[in-house]
């Protein structure tokens, strides 16, 4: 039991302490998570807006799959990008296997289903009484996606975060791709995989920590934000 | 803008719910419909506003069918209007922005409507949190600012107060007149049809029943 | 909805009966079984899965196999997680045993480690000094060239951070990569990079045919990697299984299985994978 208690004062030690390892690694984890969340938001956002209030044949089949791949593993997006990435791979010549890029890459393929399902979900239910309105205006095209992305800017806010979320605390994906070199792409959940079979328990913990605090600071975010306005 | 009807017949879930051989809406004139719920009042609204499709039939705008002119000088406000969440006045001058008017005249535009709707009061409000004759009354605003040629009030004055309706009732009517525009107007309050209206229409079970003559 | 109730209420009672037995099995077995900590080679070389399945026949003792780095194998130990360990790093071990946690550590095998890298062999370490380890590495440190490193604190990491040291280099820079991860990964990393890295050569001949890499220093006394067995105190906790675990180990000691060991690997690598040297 010791070694617990010990582990949760250590960790609390090199939190306070702005241990530098450990800081740059919740450093790239934000950065590399949160690149994925907006290269896939920017796409997918407008995208699930716009498919959710078009009717077009097969959207029932097209909804089932959608959300089948909400829920796909991140190792399963890992292994196939570093299939595609290895030296030995159709993608090889870049080189980007291991790097932080190839873990955005991952990360962007993972949370790109849940991005485009969350946004199409939303606009499903609630798009078409704002597209109505706004055809109504003389809005059209681009401008009614504008308007849905105005109007449902605290939901879409929320579905962010719920997408940024997935992505900081999946460790499958960066673990195959990443590979968890120190100093280079090594993220929290990794080095918590790593420190843990290292029997190194109180960086684990600190990192656990960390992780627990971000989605604690997300989670607040999202509850001020769904209060006020309503 | 004059309308002409000719063979409409919509569908809804196989069920016939709306059917008109001929129907002519004359242009500059405010036309009331009327008639028992459920007798296809709002389809036809929609149907005309181009919002719903799904029908077979001729529908002429000015002897032209639906296009993007067209679409860009109607409107249809809608019997429980959503209103954006944002101010009042965001609300109101949104068919400006689009039309990407400039800031002065959209300022000058909105302050007028809202002076005329007696609405000036909540221009920096948040129109979600309206109540019913306030909300009316902003949504008719925003659908009158950028001067349609054609407008469809789908009861625009249910359940609201006294002062609310006249109010509003007399922006259709100097629209209609100031404008030269055509209105629609479903209504089930007969003596606000006898107030507004140049000609009725009665709908029944998706059917014109008869055409003037009972006011 | 009431169909959809009646299946959601059959699965559930199917993997409740599921469950339910294999708990059954589970706590009939508690005798039969040990829980082997050893170091990712032993697993990535093949080796255990070629031997155990003898010993599980003979004795009817299942082995659970946590192959993790040495240093959080002997922390199991430590912890009474595991009721034998299987690693490599001799001067550890001892201390290991002579503090309490295990009861004694006897040789088991050892292979060699081998220093591999790209095939252009950047730093032209081949020509330079194909037997020497300690030159090689300070080579590798005054070109920067990309080295990746275990860096999990395992047997293979301490070796690698045993011979820095005797290089006198202080391996750090943009040069060195630290990978916390297993032998197998770390492999495949230094592939990808083509870096050189210091690995056994059981897991290397085992994955050579999927990596870019070749031998480029070997032979050198210093690169020796001696295998240990060692039963975890008993003491611990009444969890650990001694009389599996000294049933194992005198199986693993055997002359058979010793003889095994050293033929793991001849057919398909032409050689030897690990060379037993039980006393």
């Amino acid at each position: 039991m010791d070694y617990i208690i010990n582990g949760i004062i250590e960790a609390l030690k090199l939190l306070v302490s702005f241990n530098r390892e450990l800081y740059e690694i919740i450093f790239l984890s934000v950065f590399v998570s949160s690149t994925a969340t907006l290269i896939s938001s920017i796409i997918f956002i407008p995208l699930g807006l716009y498919l959710g209030i078009k009717n077009f044949k097969g959207k029932k089949l097209f909804s089932r799959l959608l959300y089948t791949l909400m829920s796909i593993p991140s190792v399963v997006v890992g292994l196939l990008v570093a299939i595609l990435l290895s030296r030995r791979g159709p993608l090889g010549f870049l080189e980007l296997l291991y790097t932080p890029t190839a873990m955005i890459i991952a990360q962007s393929l993972l949370v790109t289903p849940l991005s485009l399902g969350l946004s199409y979900n939303l606009s499903k239910n609630r798009g078409k009484k704002i597209e109505r309105v706004g055809i109504t205006l003389g809005a059209r095209g681009v401008k009614i996606i504008f308007l849905l992305i105005r109007e449902l800017k605290i939901d879409l806010f929320i579905n962010l975060v719920t997408v940024f979320s997935r992505a900081i605390s999946e460790v499958g994906a960066v673990m195959i791709v990443g590979g968890n070199i120190k100093n280079r792409t090594r993220v929290i959940t990794t080095s918590i995989a790593m420190f843990n079979s290292m029997g190194n328990y109180s960086t684990a913990i600190a990192l656990g920590l960390v992780l627990l605090a971000i989605s604690f600071i997300i989670n607040s975010l999202i509850y001020s934000y769904h209060q006020e306005d309503y | 803008m004059e309308i002409k009807i000719k063979n409409l017949k919509k569908y809804y879930n196989d069920k016939l719910v709306l059917k008109i051989e001929e129907l002519h809406i004359e242009k500059r004139k405010i036309t009331g419909i009327i008639g028992p719920n459920g007798a296809g009042k709002t389809t036809l609204l929609r149907i005309i506003s181009g919002l719903d499709e799904d029908f077979s039939g001729r529908i002429t705008y000015d002897n032209s069918t639906l296009n993007n002119n067209i679409y860009d000088n109607m409107t249809l406000v809608f019997q429980k209007p959503y209103l954006f969440r944002r101010s009042v006045y965001d609300n109101i001058a949104y068919p400006l922005k689009i039309r990407k008017k400039n800031k002065a005249e959209i300022d000058k535009r909105v302050s007028e409507m809202l002076n005329r709707l007696q609405i000036y009061n909540l221009k920096n409000e948040k129109a979600h949190l309206l109540s019913g004759g306030e909300s009316q009354k902003v949504a008719l605003a925003r659908a009158l600012i950028f001067k349609p040629k054609l407008v469809m009030l789908d009861e625009p004055t249910s359940n609201i107060d006294p002062e609310s309706i006249k109010t509003i009732e007399k922006e259709i009517k100097n629209y209609n007149s100031n404008e030269k525009a055509t209105i629609i107007i479903i209504t089930h309050n007969l003596e606000q049809a006898k107030r507004l209206c140049d000609n009725t229409i009665y709908l029944e079970n998706g059917r014109v029943n008869r055409i003037n003559g009972f006011l | 909805m009431k169909r959809i109730l009646s299946i959601l209420l059959v699965s559930l009672l199917i993997i409740g009966g599921l469950v339910g037995c294999s708990n059954n099995k589970a706590q009939s077995d508690t005798g039969k079984r040990i829980i082997l900590a050893t170091t990712t080679s032993t697993r990535d070389s093949g080796l255990l899965d070629y031997i155990l399945p003898n010993f599980e026949e003979e004795t009817g003792i299942k082995v659970d196999v946590i192959a993790v780095g040495t240093g959080k194998a002997l922390e199991m130990g430590r912890k009474g997680e595991a009721d034998a360990l299987l690693v490599h790093a001799k001067p550890s071990e001892e201390e290991f045993v002579k503090e309490g946690h295990g009861l004694y550590r006897k040789d088991v095998m050892y292979n060699d480690f081998v220093l591999v890298g790209p095939k252009e062999d950047k730093g032209n370490l081949k020509e330079k000094s194909p037997r020497d380890i300690v030159k090689g590495l300070r080579l590798i440190a005054e070109g920067n060239y990309k080295f990746v490193s275990r860096g999990d604190d395992s047997g293979t990491h301490k070796k690698e951070k045993a011979l820095w040291e005797e290089a006198k280099v202080k391996p750090e820079g943009e040069w060195y990569l630290s990978s916390g991860s297993g032998m197998a990964q770390t492999l495949k990393i230094a592939s990808e990079k083509q870096a050189y890295t210091i690995t056994d050569r059981a897991t290397y001949l085992n994955l050579k045919d999927k990596l870019d890499l070749e031998i480029i220093i070997e032979k050198d006394d210093r690169l020796f990697n001696q295998y240990g067995v060692i039963p975890v105190n008993p003491d611990k906790n009444e969890n650990i299984n001694n009389k599996g675990a000294e049933k194992f180990i005198e199986w693993l000691l055997s002359e058979e299985t010793q003889k095994q060991i050293g033929e793991y690997g001849k057919d398909k690598f032409g050689m030897p994978l690990f060379v037993p040297n039980a006393k």
